[in-house]
This record gives structure tokens, C-alpha cells and sequence, in this order.
């Protein structure tokens, strides 16, 4: 049963999801708590030509990628400060616009369509060391940044207008919050690609938020969701030959959905006992 | 004694047009001090210069001690995975640097402040989870926290049963007893009356002083304008009796970023 973990391809990807189960529970919490989901799946969808073009221009693609994501978290940060509605159709937009500046990058530019499904869905089986050290880094950049700017980020969320009051007058907590946000989309690419970044980033983090009341054990619960939903998703996509992000996405959304339901339930099954 | 707030000629605003004017009045050690004002009429705009988030554009502010605000507890968010700890502890941000996280003392600090308000068998709970009377006083433990001397609260009487109420009235009596200036944003006309001082603003600064003196009709009709209701008295000496009606609780005056 356990011999997918015996090839080393497979163990690579283990090493990376496990890794990624880090930045999913610590910057995930915070993606959840603070609303911003939407925007991250935009970060990484803005990733994608970003990607393109440094695979065409021949530099990093983890430096093109994050050149966008981060583009696109500061335009979408700065929104998101003011007033009004229309900041998420404007994230919608700008998400479609990336997508199609990507394709038709990749498609007419370039030439690299060949290419278009692994930057969209990642690529988990094909891991190379550098995407490994690069989750590594940026989950220990994550780690670090929760454990320094945590409570400011708790505490600005928690009541924004109160925040200046209690000595938080600097935007530069929030500004890296959203760096990390883009980072973290960067870092999560090479395993489930662009369109399904939030599977790590957001998805693990929303189930646990369900049952738990307090972010340290919400954080170490989502770090053990994401590990175990990564773990079973290779397993599953080796033993079925099936995509190993899309496999996960689809392990890590029921989860949710089961979750979701018992969470709505119990209550009403506790009510009808008593 | 040496006053706590003390305010001359100030005119304070968010762009060229002050929002607050001619705002000239002081707080003592010991003051409950009724802020009257209708919505939008500035009462926001002078605690946001109390807190130093605004600068006066003209006239003199002076605080000696810190200014601590308590917010209506609707603008917080009830949904979040934090305790009535955690939220006292945040009042420990100010007096530490940013790369440090806190300490046993500030931890103690936060306990010693909930107990303060009659919560320390509430410490672990969750804040959303608490009853508004409750979570009004945990976010007064926030600012105690802080060595606040002068309390801001922002209409704390808002929503509260009679009990939660008659408890609250009863820590703000004791605090400024114990030497704090304690500041009111109210729409409660018979609360203030039983307060030390009374400040009336409507754009400006229209009356400050005892409420017995202060709060007269022709006060209220300059602070409330057209809401204001009059009932005829049977006292000679006071003939018309004031009423206002039931406000709503924006915070109007903050314009949009």
C-alpha cells in the first residue's frame, strides 16, 4: 500500500507538500481570518504570465512569478483599503485579464502552450531542489513572520479602527502580509499550479477554522490537515494515475464539504438529544 | 489639581474644514464627563485628537497621561478565534517594541485587568461568545491595560439589558474615583445629568460644564437642532422639558478614506 513513498520522485513531492503543509497552516490562518481568499487565488493566477514570460525571456520563473503575484497583491491591498464595493468584481477582473495575458503569452508570443498545463495545474511529480528549497524558505519566512507580527495582524483585523489607538500606526505589517500572501502563491506553483494555489493556501485552513476557537491550535490543526490532504492526495494520484494537484484539490475540498456538514449537524443532533 | 485633558480654542478636522470647533474644556482626575453631541456632530473627531490621530488644526491640546479609547463593541470582530485574554493583551502592543511578542508580565497585566472589571472567570472564554455587557468591559480592561488615565468611550451604554448597564455605570463611578478622567460619548440626556461635567458639540464646541447648569434647553436646542422634542413643565423655573429621540450609532463623522 505504502510503496508509491518508496519512489524518489514521490518522496520529493511528499518532502515539498510537507513543507507547503507549513506555509498552508501558519499564512493560510491568515488568509482565512483576514479575508483575504479572493485575492490570493488572484496572486497566484497572476503568477501564471508572469511565469510565461520569464520562461520565454529565459529568467527564473520563480522571479516572474512573483514580480506578478506581488504586482497584483499590492493593487488589489491598495483596494481593498478603500471604501465601496466593486474591489472584488475589480479582483475578478484583473484575475481574467492575467489568465488571458498568460495564454495568449504562452500560445502566440512564445510558443510554450506545451507548458500551460503544468504552470495552471503545477507539476508535483516533477519536482526539482529548487522548488523545494524555495516552500522551504518561504515557510520559514512565513514562520517567522507569524511569530514577530502575529498579534499585530490579530489585532488590526480584530478591530481596524481601534488599531492606531493601540499603537499600530504603520502599514508595513499589513504591506508583508500581503508580500507573504504573494510569496506563498509563488511557492505553492510547482506543486498545484496557478488555478489551484488556494487548495493549500486557503482550503485547509477554512476546514479547521470550522472546529477551532483559537489560532495557535487552528494553525497546528491546518499544518496537520494540509500534510495528511497532501499526503493521501499523491497516494491517490499515483495508485490512480490521475494529477496529484488536481487530486489534492479535490481531497482537500471534501475534507470541507464533510466538515462543513458535520459542523452544521452536530448542533442539531446534540438539540435533538437533549 | 492638575488637569488631565486640557483643550483652548481647538479645531480639529480631516481636511481643510475643521469637523470641531472652538473646543475649549478640561478633564480632571476623578471626572465622568458626558460627551453630548448628535451623530456626526464631532464627539469621534475629539477622541480621535485625544488619541493623538488627529492634530488640532489650530488651539492647544494638552494631555498629561494616556488617552485610551473603548470602542462600541459591534465595530470588533465577534467571529474571531480570539479569548477576553487575547483581547486585553492587544492593550500591551503600545509598550512593546514591535519584534517582541508579550511577556509573562503583560500576560499578567491582562489578567489583572480583567479581574479589575469582574472577568477573571471570563479569561479563557471567547470573546464573541461573551454578553455585550461583558465584552464592553474587556475591551475597558484593554485600555486599563495600557495605564490609561483618561477612559474614551464611544456610547458604551448601547445595547446593554438594565443590569449590564447599572455594572458598567458602576466600574466608570470606581475607575475615575481611582484618579482616571473618565469621557462619555452618550445620547442618554438623564445619565449624563447624574455625571460630573457635561461637553456639548455640534461642528462646535456649544457648552461644557456642571449638568445641572449646563444642560439647559436652549444647550440641548443648539446640540441637537431640529431632533430635539420639548415637553411643557409644570416647574416656573424650568419650563419646557427637553427629550431626544432614539439615535441611531454611526460613527458619521469619519469620512470615507
Amino acid at each position: 500500500m505504502l510503496e508509491p513513498f518508496q519512489l524518489p520522485f514521490v518522496q520529493r513531492a511528499l518532502v515539498e507538500l510537507l513543507l507547503l503543509a507549513v506555509l498552508a497552516g501558519t499564512l493560510g490562518c491568515w488568509i482565512v481570518l483576514r479575508g483575504l481568499a479572493f485575492p490570493a487565488h488572484g496572486a497566484a493566477a497572476a503568477a501564471f504570465p508572469g511565469l510565461v514570460l520569464a520562461d520565454g525571456l529565459g529568467f527564473a520563473g520563480a522571479l516572474g512569478g512573483f514580480g506578478a503575484a506581488l504586482l497584483f497583491a499590492f493593487a488589489v491591498g491598495r483596494l481593498g483599503t478603500r471604501r465601496g464595493e466593486g474591489h472584488d468584481t475589480l479582483t475578478a477582473l484583473v484575475l481574467v485579464a492575467a489568465l488571458a495575458t498568460g495564454i495568449v503569452l504562452a500560445s502566440d508570443v512564445f510558443h510554450s502552450a506545451a507548458s500551460v498545463e503544468s504552470l495552471l495545474f503545477g507539476s508535483l511529480l516533477a519536482i526539482g531542489p529548487p522548488d523545494v528549497r524555495l516552500a522551504a524558505a518561504v515557510a520559514v519566512v512565513t514562520l517567522a513572520a507569524t511569530w514577530l507580527l502575529g498579534t499585530r495582524w490579530l489585532t488590526t483585523g480584530f478591530d481596524p479602527a481601534s488599531a492606531p489607538a493601540l499603537g499600530i500606526r504603520s502599514k508595513l505589517p499589513d504591506t508583508l502580509l500581503l508580500v507573504l500572501v504573494a510569496l506563498g502563491a509563488v511557492a505553492t506553483l510547482s506543486a498545484v499550479g496557478a488555478l489551484l494555489a488556494t487548495a493549500l493556501l486557503v482550503v485547509p485552513a477554512a476546514t479547521t477554522r470550522l472546529i477551532s476557537n483559537r489560532i495557535p491550535s487552528w494553525q497546528l490543526a491546518t499544518i496537520a490537515l494540509a500534510a495528511a490532504e497532501g499526503t493521501l492526495g499523491i497516494w491517490f494520484a499515483v495508485e490512480l494515475n490521475a494529477p496529484p494537484g488536481a487530486t489534492i484539490a479535490v481531497v482537500a475540498g471534501a475534507v470541507f464539504a464533510l466538515v462543513a456538514i458535520g459542523h452544521a449537524l452536530v448542533p442539531r443532533v446534540a438539540k435533538a438529544a437533549a | 489639581m492638575s488637569s488631565l485633558v486640557a483643550a483652548r480654542d481647538v479645531a480639529v478636522g480631516y481636511g481643510s474644514a475643521p469637523v470641531l470647533r472652538d473646543v475649549t474644556f478640561t478633564a480632571n482626575p476623578g471626572e465622568r464627563i458626558a460627551v453630548l453631541g448628535p451623530n456626526g456632530g464631532g464627539k469621534t473627531t475629539l477622541f480621535r485628537a485625544l488619541l493623538q490621530e488627529l492634530r488640532p488644526s489650530q488651539g492647544t491640546l494638552t494631555t498629561t497621561g494616556r488617552c485610551a479609547s473603548v470602542p462600541q463593541t459591534e465595530r470588533s470582530r465577534l467571529d474571531f478565534p480570539v479569548s477576553a485574554l487575547d483581547v486585553a493583551l492587544m492593550g500591551t502592543i503600545p509598550g512593546r517594541a514591535w519584534w517582541r511578542r508579550p511577556t509573562r508580565t503583560d500576560r499578567a497585566a491582562a489578567r489583572d485587568a480583567l479581574k479589575r472589571v469582574d472577568l477573571a472567570d471570563r479569561a479563557e472564554r471567547t470573546y464573541g461568545e461573551l454578553s455585550g455587557g461583558q465584552r464592553q468591559r474587556v475591551l475597558i480592561a484593554r485600555a486599563l491595560v495600557q495605564n490609561a488615565q483618561v477612559l474614551l468611550l464611544d456610547e458604551p451604554f448601547t445595547g446593554l439589558d438594565t443590569t449590564s448597564a447599572a455594572l458598567l455605570e458602576e466600574l466608570l463611578r470606581e475607575l475615575a474615583q481611582e484618579g482616571r478622567a473618565v469621557m462619555i460619548a452618550t445620547h442618554d440626556l438623564e445619565q449624563a445629568r447624574r455625571w460630573d461635567r457635561v461637553l456639548c458639540v455640534n461642528g462646535r464646541q456649544i457648552a461644557f460644564g456642571v449638568p445641572a447648569e449646563t444642560l439647559t434647553h436652549d444647550v440641548l436646542a443648539q446640540t441637537y437642532g431640529a431632533a430635539i422634542v420639548t415637553l411643557p413643565g409644570e416647574d416656573p423655573a424650568a419650563p419646557h422639558h427637553a427629550i431626544l429621540p432614539p439615535h441611531h450609532h454611526h460613527h458619521d463623522d469619519v469620512p470615507p478614506h
